[in-house]
């Protein structure tokens, strides 16, 4: 005789109407129980990363212990209470007097746009007036932050370089073209980019849409700087974000094709940036020195090779900004350009 | 003064104190990032277009960015989520 | 008569723009888990801002400053989106889910 097979279907059907569903219901849970069995699917990738981070939060856990197991021991003398809540008492004396001395200063001033507010000189009076026909710029404050007050400016420029500096120095960590590391101290080049999803299809096509056009607003806005709102900070501001957008979407292997992301460029940039803005100030001392008239004149105001040195100085001030901007998120994430 | 330009400064003074007593690092971060943004329509409705531009790009965009990466390099960003500062519940 | 039908439509497109951000907060502030908040506020952005505009376009007529608003729109309609998809990938490879899921995986 031929073997049954016992799971078949019209078996099935047979048992479902001698024995009723139960005999149906337990076959089914047989099976669910035997595939169930395995693991799902994991990456590697993933529980490595569950293992990293179950290690840090027991570590931060058992810092975070210890230090209430100080607080604890230290608070638990009366004479440390007392001296505590006395403290607590006096700084929140202090503070309410603080804020009551000054709320009422600021009720004694003048409101704002009355003609005998202290902001109303003779020194914002003359900059207004002659602000157009001694600089040339259509924009007043792109004028004194960059004509009248220049030498503030270099100062500004020279605290983002120092600042890039700084972080160039703590954080950077010389990787070479694999990502491995080829001197730091140990523990660096821990590459998070590692964990995170990569290679996003939808990101990349919307980066090389976009990102052309936001470094044209941003070169825009650093070209017109003189003529209409904007200047070298706000369009560098732009461009950064515009080149942190396309280090976003293409990951470091997709930067390291254009020449132009590489720490040498880098350098270069800035520092050049930096000296054309110097080397410009002292001829702009020599001339005013010695009474003479510089060779960039200020042009007719509204085009766009007028008003002196100050689209150059733009251009200077802007790629400084961008550069900084963009150096911080790349040390920030990665160690290296 | 506009009833525009005091609700924009209302907001900015609550998001300042909900900066600080936020336990979450994450939503703390988002906070800055919208006060940022709140201060730069101020300067809209203040007539100086220069400092909203820089504002919203520096304020609403890179700054907050580097908050971002620096909170994932201390691993502020572990738990299920977003961040909670630091755990100190107690494990099972 | 031109004026009344012009202010009648750009009043329906405002309403019904507002409607749908007011919709949309509400969804934002109600939803417990994060892809739901994000659903909503996905809606804000696109759905909104193109009725806002819209009725906004037809209030000036067409010039210079209705263009300059479309292209505004343009751009959000880019970036929104993707935004939100990249939100939902990070919960996704971060977050347990697993547990929330009403359909087993």
């Amino acid at each position: 005789m031929k073997k049954k097979n016992e799971n078949s279907r019209p078996r099935r059907f047979e048992k479902w109407v001698v024995k009723g569903s139960a005999a149906l219901d337990r076959h089914l849970m047989r099976e669910l129980e035997a595939g169930v069995g395995e693991k799902p699917f994991e990456s590697e990738r993933i529980v490595r990363r569950e293992e990293h981070r179950e290690e840090m939060r027991a570590r931060a856990w058992l810092n975070e212990r210890l230090i209430y197991i100080k607080l604890h021991e230290r608070m638990r003398t009366k004479g440390e209470r007392r001296i505590h809540a006395v403290y607590m008492l006096l700084a929140t004396f202090a503070v309410i007097l603080i804020i009551g001395a000054l709320l009422y200063t600021v009720s004694q001033m003048p409101p704002s746009g009355s003609p005998d507010a202290p902001a109303f000189n003779t020194v914002a009076e003359r900059y207004i007036e002659n602000g157009l026909e001694e600089t040339g710029a259509v924009n007043i404050v792109a004028g004194m932050i960059l004509d009248y007050r220049a030498f503030d400016t270099l100062g500004e420029s020279n605290v983002l370089f120092l600042a890039i500096c700084s972080v160039l120095l703590l954080l950077r960590v010389k990787l070479d073209r694999k990502g491995g590391v080829v001197e730091g101290p140990p523990g660096s080049g821990e590459d998070d980019l590692r964990y995170e999803p990569q290679d996003d299809m939808i990101l990349q096509n919307l980066a090389d849409v976009l990102v052309p056009f936001i470094l044209l607003l941003g070169l825009y806005i650093v070209f017109n700087g003189h003529l209409s709102p904007g200047g070298g900070f706000s369009g560098g501001a732009v461009m950064g974000a515009g080149l942190i957008l396309y280090v976003n979407a293409h990951g470091y292997s997709g930067t390291r094709r254009f020449r132009l992301f590489s720490y040498g460029m880098f350098r270069w940039a800035t520092f050049a940036a930096l000296a054309f803005y110097a080397m410009s100030k002292c001829y702009s001392f020599f001339t005013g020195a010695n009474h003479l008239k510089s060779i960039v004149g200020t042009g007719t105001a509204g085009s766009i090779f007028s008003a002196g040195l100050i689209l150059p100085l733009n251009i200077c001030v802007g790629f400084v900004v961008a550069f900084t901007m963009y150096g911080f998120y790349t040390l920030f994430r990665k160690g290296d350009f | 003064m506009d009833i525009l330009s005091i609700t924009l400064l209302i907001f900015i003074l609550v998001s300042a104190l909900a900066v600080s007593f936020t336990k979450n690092l994450l939503s703390s971060i988002i906070i800055f990032m919208l006060q940022s943004l709140a201060m730069s329509v101020i300067w809209m409705l203040l007539e100086s277009p220069d400092l909203a531009i820089t504002e919203a790009a520096v304020g609403a965009g890179v700054t907050s960015l580097l908050f971002f990466v620096a909170l994932k390099k201390i691993h502020g960003m572990d738990a299920a989520g977003g961040a909670e500062g630091v755990k100190h519940e107690e494990k099972e | 008569m031109m004026e009344w039908i012009r202010f009648g439509i750009c009043a329906a497109l405002m309403l019904t723009g507002l409607a749908a951000m007011c919709i949309a907060v509400i969804g934002v502030f109600r939803f417990r888990f994060v892809l739901n908040r994000m659903h909503a506020a996905g809606m804000m952005d696109t759905l909104g801002m193109l009725a806002c505009s819209l009725g906004l376009f037809a209030a000036k007529g067409f010039s210079l400053e209705s263009l300059k608003l479309l292209l505004a729109v343009a751009v959000l309609w880019c970036t929104s989106p993707i935004s939100s998809h990249l939100i939902a990938r990070l919960v996704l490879a971060s977050e347990n889910i697993k547990e929330y899921l009403e359909v087993r995986r």
